[in-house]
């Protein structure tokens, strides 16, 4: 196990730097090819040349090498390691340091994320047990239906009605029954708020579970209707152990493994932030940093923020890994 | 049992995390407003970087600096003319050169430091000073010894040498409440510029920590910053000691920040948390139907101006100024404005705003009314349009832009019969400023302060064939001189409006629309005001009531 860990941790580094390496090639690649963000920082006014060198002097981009097309400009990439090592993440354009960034909009995304992975955890496991365990009765026929609707529907049509249609006079309603300074308002605002992340993030989060839920309440009824034709559930039944026991302890333990897969990728890409669902409730978190920051050629922050959330990710699989094993003793490693 | 007992602990264990979650009010938890105080509640784009005045050059900072700093004069929120404010007097000598600016005594920022000729003097040489390769440098281009604070560039735009000196030879503290500029040129209007956030003053302290303070400014204005957790929020609650009298009634306001801008506050303004919002495109029929809501709207024409130029310094029909006229009356201002965007704009038939800034009228651009018949007159006059050939419109990337210059695309098309295609360039202001054009592009301006000239400056190229449009006038160029050098801003404001005329003569630019400013209210806000300037609701001037 342990060399299996190290050779895993090893692995991941590699990979880490290998992203690291494409995302600086590409965001350089924009910069030389769109021109430079030192230039946009002007807008309409005619910027002098002492100006524009002035500033691109201030955002680290005065290297010569953005100049030219082509170039891998890799002398400002390995400073930029350098940096990383000693545990400074530079500063995005206009100065404001990335692990400040990082630290205020992944907070709000995780709490997104916990929400979202309580709906789907809820839902998944509640219906896609029960059709997998009723197969081909009308409930199980039922549930396999509305996941394809719950497919068919948008996260952002349901955000928006949500907004507008059901927020606004909810949240009124709300705050006429129970005074402004309880907390029912905040569950129903239309809009995320700072000082209330919790109160204000459980709808969004429920709405986009509900949105991506339908995937994995397939995955958890295909997982428990091959349990429940395996080998150890006949076993374990004609031993004349209680339905319940079987059902917890042989059916849906071992069908677990890929739903751990999925909470765990899901986690990962959590962290890479929800764009549409961050940008419709005015959520502050990694999607809409990352969106950003790529459409603004921000080479200091892109990489930051990736390499963050690789760096996660790599963590995150390992983790996964090591569930594996713990679930499911045959999975061995050596 | 066992099983049971479970569930039992879970439930109660969930009902112990509601009970929590509910025990405690929600406004404990910070956020400010909620004990009795009186909160604004608005909104600013969610990329506000900086509030250090020097680097301020956005909608949003320029707002939220408005109150939280004063400036020496201020503008009348009708006419726009400035006052003096934190400045005693400000005169000029005969020439409009050196000019005297006297401070009001005994006045101070928030953290105690005198607001002297020294807070003034320290503010603009760090802003000036080019090394530091801040936003609105350019604007004490006109102080004598600027040239020497900015660095040396090599051709390819490397800096080979740091500015020489640290300060402007042209800015000199008298004594402790007067300020003495000498400018590199004379120029009527300065005075009109010192109401800009680039002029405001800094304290000492701030200079010491210029990072800390562009995310907590020690200003001088009515308004402190309290609370700014960047990209989300920011609050700022009265300053107890504000010795001048341009104040509001109310205790804070907070802006919450969007990451879209002002329509994505739309929901929260209908459910009753936002104090000022504007709707999205689709719910502005909705909100324009709403009789309760309708009578609590103000709207006028912004300042900013898109316009339309051509690449004069290459060869084509659009040397001929008879071919430029027929595009401009191919275009069908009032019916495009009107389908797109709901309206929100003006048709534009001036390079000066009209109303909005002191010489602006409407009407100075003869060519600008949609006539077919004329166009087509007018372009037959040039010579026509080179069989085959489509004429290239280029602008940067920008969806809503790209829609309207669809629009004026298609009315050139149909009026004049001469096929077009869209150019879109994300790297427009690099091609811009490198002549990299050929045919037609879009151009856009927002004034920095209220006065004609602001409009007109930036067409001063110096030589044939320089500056964006390649377009040179000697006479033009001298009449801005002229203009500069009057011996009263009025007169020095007649004469710019002679350089417009100029302008219009030759026709190198397109006027085509203004921006347009309105904004919906809360029940609880009374007297809002839009600046005729800025487009933003003046917040000193608002009046909110409790509850």
């Amino acid at each position: 196990m342990g060399r299996y860990i190290a050779r895993r941790v090893l692995q991941g580094v590699g990979t880490l730097l290998l992203v690291m390496l494409l995302l600086h090639l590409l965001t350089t690649v924009a910069i030389q090819l769109n021109g430079n963000p030192a230039q946009a920082f002007f807008g309409d006014k005619v910027a002098s040349e002492s100006q524009l060198a002035a500033v691109e002097q201030r955002f680290d981009l005065d290297d010569p090498c953005f100049d030219q097309v082509g170039n891998p400009c890799l002398g400002p990439f390995v400073e930029r390691l350098g940096e990383y090592a000693r545990g400074d993440f530079g500063t995005n354009l206009r100065g404001r340091e990335v692990s400040d960034i990082v630290a205020t909009a992944a907070p709000n995304t995780l709490r997104l994320f916990v929400v979202v992975l309580l709906t789907w955890l809820t839902l998944g496991m509640v219906l896609g047990s029960v059709a997998a365990r009723r197969r081909g009765s009308a409930s199980d026929h039922g549930i396999r239906l509305t996941s394809v609707l719950i497919d068919a529907f948008p996260v952002f049509v349901l955000l928006i009605v949500y907004r507008y249609v059901v927020a606004v006079p909810l949240h009124r309603w709300a705050e006429e029954t129970f005074g402004e300074d309880s907390w029912p308002p905040y569950w129903f605002k239309p809009s995320f708020d700072a000082d209330h992340p919790w109160a204000t993030v459980v709808v969004p989060g429920i709405l986009l579970g509900l949105a991506g839920s339908a995937a994995f309440i397939r995955l958890v009824r295909a997982g428990q209707l091959e349990s429940y034709q395996g080998d150890h559930v006949r076993t374990a039944r004609s031993k004349g152990l209680a339905e319940r026991h079987v059902v917890v302890h042989h059916v849906v333990r071992n069908s677990s493994v890929p739903v751990v897969t999925a909470v765990g990728l899901t986690f990962a890409e959590a962290l890479g932030g929800a764009v549409i669902t961050e940008g419709l409730m005015n959520i502050y978190g990694m999607g809409g940093v990352l969106w950003e920051a790529v459409r603004n050629d921000d080479v200091g922050l892109v990489l930051g923020v990736v390499t963050l959330l690789a760096a996660v990710t790599v963590v995150v699989m390992i983790v996964v890994d090591i569930a594996y094993a713990l679930l499911d003793p045959r999975i061995r490693y050596e | 049992m066992a099983q049971i007992t479970t569930r039992i602990t879970a439930t109660v264990g969930v009902a112990a995390v509601a009970l929590t979650l509910t025990a405690c009010s929600p406004s404990d938890t910070g956020g400010g407003g909620d004990d009795g105080q009186v909160t604004l509640e608005t909104w600013i784009s969610q990329d506000m970087e900086t509030l250090l005045p020097g680097d301020a050059g956005s909608y949003d900072n320029i707002s939220v600096l408005d109150v939280v700093y004063d400036g020496l004069v201020r503008y009348d929120p009708e006419t726009t003319e400035p006052y003096n404010y934190v400045a005693e007097s400000i005169e000029p000598d005969d020439e409009n050169t050196v000019w005297t600016i006297t401070i009001k005594p005994d006045l101070t920022f928030q953290n105690g430091e005198p607001v002297d000729a020294e807070a003034f003097a320290r503010s603009w040489n760090h802003t000036a000073d080019g090394d530091n390769g801040l936003y609105s440098n350019y604007f004490f281009s006109i102080i004598e010894g600027y040239d020497d604070m900015q660095p040396t560039t090599d051709d390819d735009g490397n800096i080979t040498a740091e500015g020489a000196a640290d300060e402007l030879s042209g800015l000199e503290v008298v004594d402790e409440l007067t300020l003495e500029v000498t400018l590199g040129a004379p120029f009527a209007g300065f005075a009109t510029m010192l109401g800009y956030t680039g002029f405001f003053p800094i304290a000492e302290e701030c200079l010491d920590d210029v990072a800390a303070c562009a995310t907590q400014p020690i200003g001088n204005g009515p308004f402190q910053v309290t609370d700014w957790q960047q990209s989300q929020e920011l609050t700022a609650e009265k300053w107890a000691d504000y010795p001048l009298d341009e104040t509001p009634d109310y205790d804070a306001i907070r802006w919450t920040e969007y990451a879209t801008g002002e329509t994505s506050g739309w929901a929260d303004f209908t459910a009753g948390d936002l104090d000022l919002s504007f709707p999205p495109t689709a719910e502005v029929e909705a909100a324009r139907n709403d009789p309760e809501l309708s009578g609590r709207y103000v709207e006028r024409p912004g300042s900013a101006l898109t316009y339309l130029g051509f690449s004069g310094y290459t060869d084509g029909p659009w040397d001929d100024i008879e071919f430029r006229k027929a595009i401009s009356m191919a275009i069908d201002r009032e019916g495009i404005i009107a389908s797109l965007g709901s309206g929100q704009a003006t048709p534009a038939d001036s390079w000066v705003v009209p109303g909005g800034v002191p010489g602006g009228e409407a009407g100075t651009c003869e060519w600008c009314a949609f006539d077919p018949e004329a166009a087509r007159a007018a372009l037959d006059e040039a010579g026509g349009w080179p069989e085959g050939e489509k004429l290239r419109i280029s602008l940067g990337d920008d969806e809503a832009e790209v829609e309207y210059f669809t629009a004026i695309g298609n009315s050139v098309e149909e009026v004049l019969g001469i096929p077009y295609e869209l150019d879109i360039d994300p790297d427009y202001f690099t091609t811009r400023a490198e002549q990299g054009y050929d045919g037609m592009f879009r151009n856009n301006w927002f004034p920095d302060y209220p006065l004609n000239e602001n409009y007109l400056s930036f067409y001063a190229s110096g030589e044939p064939g320089a500056g964006h449009w390649g377009w040179y006038s000697e006479e033009f160029e001298a009449k801005l001189d002229e203009a500069a050098a009057a011996s009263s801003l009025d007169e020095s404001v007649a004469l710019y409006q002679e350089a417009e005329g100029i302008l219009a003569e030759e026709f190198p630019t397109i006027p085509f629309r203004w921006s347009f400013s309105a904004t919906y209210y809360s029940e609880r806000l009374d007297n809002v005001i839009l600046n005729p300037f800025s487009g933003a609701p003046i917040l000193r001037e608002i009046e909110v009531s409790a509850g």
